[in-house]
């Protein structure tokens, strides 16, 4: 009996052990939206289950004493609450709060236009750039169907928001590149001598750009190169206009990257004819070498160094003398070294340090004139980031540089040489998830012109919904003047203030946004009979919408931009305030791509159109007064994408300006102001077709 | 005194019905693996394997030394994502279950399924924007190889390339074609296949073999 006792007693001390208890309840947000498939369990038992699509769970368990309810779901903040289990069923109403979804949190994005590979606030990527019909795989004919960018064929690079090409600088990796462009024959744009394919970002800044990037007044184009190659490759290249050769050598940790190629264009201009006569058409042999060592998990050492020759001459019409045409030779010699170094230290420092050097030489005659330039900059960079909370960082830094220019004329020669040192720091700020404030500031000293300045930098960020933003930016940029006045002479910097609001809506397949902004240009190098000062001023105002679309039309993706620009400057050797000749009211292009599977091609076609530019008629008394016709142009580009003797190859033609419209940039008087004649392209229309082969891959991917 | 034994052996039998009082915990924690596995194999939408992912991390977070419940999280948000259209929510769950896939690493390091999974993770993260996302495929096969040189005989190595060559375009190097052979050597290697235990990765046959159909 008394054992009974016992069994009964352990029996119903063990059943009340084991008395279930009931949890239920429902899960909602702050706002009280209930919140589905989310995980509620107690702690250190498997017990728990999902709530239902109305935010409702219920669960038993067998757990006793005071205990810990946690709750967690997808962009929710993981919660808990304290539970006491001995008093029976619990019913309790749990409220959870929303997580950062670094997807949808706002950014800074005043003026700027990012590509990049998987990056957040990627618009473009480094094949939609090196893929746009027209541009031929150059970076900056591909930005100008961006919106801010006007279109330019007689004069090399960027024109951005009623800024000079000079206003654009270039950054691989960080590094300011004096030189990014191909030797030039007169009235024509070359194209930029880095090629799209090293780079797996591109960010390009139409203004209010970082306090990390000095000497721009208008714009910013933020390059940044590829890691490692996945594996060992050969690439070989056969173009109408000659061909390269590369091979990609891929250790476990490092690769090494060897490539060269040579172009000469006199084939192709004996098929297309020229505008200009050639007595040697360009010809260019180049190569380059590329060292990339993964030093740990989060170390990164690069060396990229390029060598390149070009050599042409030619004839061009002589609006003065037409019997006489004017001649013209260009022997150019370009080398460039950039080499960085990147390391995380914890989870909490980043340290970015880089060294680049770039010389680029021109020689040749000039009619009877013998002439040589040479440009140089050495470049040393050091940047640390810490972030701190979850999104924040404060980023700091130095750079200083040694640059200048040496030229001669029949032998008479001149330079000016200068070094111009940095430090920056700037901080973006997360207040909320929603909320970001970026504040920099940028000091530089140029040793030449003996003068200091001081720039201020700011952006706000502000999310207006899951997928729009509003952002506002305020900066105030220097830069030295063009090597051309600087050689005469030291001047003040040139200094700008742009006032840039944005709104956009953006989703993994498709983007709008609008952009308004105003400049403020002031100490502009002006020439004054002759002789140059800071006295020239002038403003830029307008507006720019762009839109993208990778949806609704399957297997296509396209894009409009519009550009508005008011702009008026008083600068250079300009009598008056004026419009510039690189500044057309209306700009838009219409960039459209379509992959055909079952041809295994790509076709792609831009449209391009600029309302009329001025140009200076000697015969009209009032400044940049006449307009030119307005601009169009239609270019394709179509890419086979196939296998050659068991190789992965890319066929590709490119036509520019198919239905031959007529284009003119502007137009060049005599003397006397009696004759004068159209600055059109080189070639009414064009065409390229290259045959590409990756050897050692049977992906597209390189 | 009889009683008492009576009564010991019934309480026992009682312990043993209700197996609480178990010394071992790993029958308890093996038999949790297969409802969850089981929860799998019945889930028909995003909701249900988010439910059973639900289920695995909260085993995971009691057994803190065990990688399979990680693992079958990381699965279970795979499928979700496979079964989702939104692109965003895709990348979310594949992104958790990167993050998960590393933690059953950390616990488990050097193991070929986890390795497996991890490559075919980011083969899926790629295909959300393959134009901008190239460099996953990079990833994938590193991660594939690293699976390959643990375990050359786990079959889900190549079940999970036979997949990602079906599903990409001939152009680019993919195709039926090229896909046959390797979910050849998959169904071979399923064959011969015998997991450690009952509850380590046993997944992807008939998969293998309805993929093999289709390439002829």
């Amino acid at each position: 009996m008394q054992s009974f006792k016992l069994t009964l007693l352990f029996v119903f001390c063990f059943t009340l052990a084991k008395a279930q208890i009931k949890i239920s309840g429902v899960l909602k947000t702050a706002k009280g939206i209930p919140v589905a498939n989310a995980n509620i369990s107690l702690k250190s038992s498997y017990d728990g289950t999902s709530t239902d699509s109305t935010g409702r769970f219920a669960f038993t368990t067998t757990e006793t004493g005071m205990r810990i309810l946690q709750f967690s779901a997808l962009n929710f903040d993981k919660d808990s609450v304290q539970v006491n289990l001995d008093h029976g069923n619990i019913a309790i109403n749990l409220t959870i709060k929303e997580a950062l979804n670094v997807l949808q949190t706002v950014s800074i994005s005043a003026g700027s236009f990012i590509a990049g590979d998987g990056k957040k606030g990627a618009i473009l990527n480094s094949l939609d750039i090196a893929t746009v019909a027209g541009s031929r795989a150059d970076i900056f004919a591909a930005l100008q169907t961006l919106p801010g960018a006007q279109t330019s064929f007689s004069e090399s690079g960027l024109f951005v928001r009623g800024g000079s090409a000079s206003e654009t600088k270039t950054y691989f990796d960080g590094m300011l590149v004096k030189s990014p462009f191909n030797a030039t024959v007169p009235d024509q744009a070359s194209r930029g001598r880095l090629s799209a394919f090293l780079f797996k970002g591109t960010s390009f800044s139409a203004g209010g750009y970082s306090a990390q990037y000095g000497q721009a007044l208008s714009s910013a184009l933020v390059l940044e190169s590829t890691d490692l190659p996945e594996k060992t490759t050969t690439g070989i290249s056969i173009l109408t206009v000659g061909g390269g050769i590369d091979q990609n050598i891929r250790f476990k940790n490092s690769s090494i990257t060897v490539g060269g190629y040579y172009y000469n264009l006199s084939p192709i201009y004996s098929i297309i004819k020229q505008n200009h006569d050639y007595v040697k058409a360009p010809e260019q042999l180049g190569g380059n070498i590329q060292y990339k060592w993964k030093t740990s998990a989060t170390g990164m050492f690069k060396i990229y160094a390029s060598y390149s020759r070009t050599n042409l001459s030619l004839y061009s019409a002589n609006i003065d003398t037409p019997s006489v045409p004017k001649y013209f030779s260009n022997h150019n010699l370009n080398i460039y070294v950039n080499s960085t170094y990147k390391q995380y230290f914890g989870d909490r420092w980043k340290l970015e340090t880089g060294v680049a050097y770039n010389k680029d030489r021109d020689a040749g005659l000039m009619t009877i004139n013998e002439y040589s330039r040479q440009d140089h900059l050495l470049e040393g960079k050091v940047t640390l980031t810490k972030s701190f909370s979850q999104l924040s960082n404060f980023k700091f830094g130095a750079e200083t540089f040694n640059t200048g220019r040496l030229e001669s004329l029949n032998g008479l020669s001149r330079k000016y040489d200068d070094q111009v040192s940095s430090g920056f720091a700037e901080t973006d700020l997360f207040l909320t998830d929603k909320i970001v404030i970026r504040l920099g500031m940028r000091a530089e000293y140029s040793s030449y012109l003996q003068k200091y300045n001081l720039a201020p930098r700011s952006s706000l960020g502000l999310k207006t919904s899951a997928h729009s933003q509003i952002s506002f930016a305020y900066g105030r940029f220097y830069q030295n003047p063009e090597d051309e006045y600087l050689i005469i002479k030291p001047l003040g910097f040139e200094q700008a203030d742009h006032f840039i609001l944005k709104y956009e809506i953006n989703t993994p397949d498709r983007n709008f946004r609008i952009e308004g902004y105003y400049k403020d240009y002031n100490r502009l190098t002006k020439l004054n009979n002759g002789t140059p000062d800071n006295t020239g001023s002038g403003y830029a105002k307008g507006f720019e919408l762009f839109w993208r679309d990778k949806k609704t039309i399957k297997n296509a993706d396209y894009w409009v931009s519009y550009s508005f620009l008011d702009t008026k400057r008083n600068f250079r050797d300009f009598p008056i305030m004026a419009t510039p000749s690189f500044a057309a009211k209306h700009t838009v292009s219409v960039v459209y791509k379509h992959f055909i599977e079952s041809l295994n091609t790509q076709f792609g076609g831009t449209y391009t159109f600029a309302s009329g530019r001025p140009y200076v008629n000697p015969n009209n008394p009032v400044y940049l007064a006449d307009k030119t016709q307005s601009f169009n142009s239609l270019s394709i580009n179509v890419s086979y994408l196939t296998h050659l003797f068991k190789q992965f190859s890319v066929l590709y033609l490119n036509v520019n300006n198919v239905p031959g419209f007529n284009q003119v940039y502007g137009y060049q008087y005599s003397a006397n102001g009696l004759n004068r004649q159209a600055l059109v392209p080189a070639a009414k229309r064009d065409f390229l077709i290259g045959i590409m082969i990756t050897i050692g891959d049977n992906t597209f991917v390189r | 005194m009889k009683n008492l034994t009576n009564s010991l052996t019934f309480i026992f039998v009682l312990i043993g019905l209700n197996s609480c009082f178990a010394q071992d915990i790993n029958p308890k924690f093996t038999q949790a693996i297969k409802n969850g596995l089981d929860q799998v194999a019945t889930a028909k939408n995003a909701e249900d394997y988010i439910k059973a992912e639900n289920y695995f991390e909260r085993i995971a977070s009691v057994e803190t030394k065990e990688w399979t419940p990680s693992y079958y999280a990381a699965y279970c948000n795979l499928y979700a994502g496979f079964n989702t259209a939104d692109k965003d929510l895709k990348d979310q769950y594949w992104d958790k279950a990167l993050q998960e896939i590393d933690k059953a690493d950390a616990l488990k390091a050097n193991n070929s399924e986890i390795y497996a999974l991890k490559g075919a993770l980011q083969f899926m993260k790629m295909t959300i924007d393959p134009r901008s996302r190239m460099y996953f495929i990079n990833d994938s096969a590193e991660s594939l190889e690293k699976a390959k040189a643990l375990n050359p005989e786990n079959p889900r190595i190549y079940l999970i390339q036979g997949q990602d060559t079906f599903y990409t375009p001939e152009a680019f190097g993919g195709g039926k074609g090229k896909a046959k052979p390797i979910l050849e050597s998959a169904v071979a290697k399923f064959a011969i296949f015998k997991p450690a235990n009952t509850i380590e990765p046993n997944w992807g046959a008939e998969s293998a073999k309805a993929l093999l159909t289709q390439c002829k």
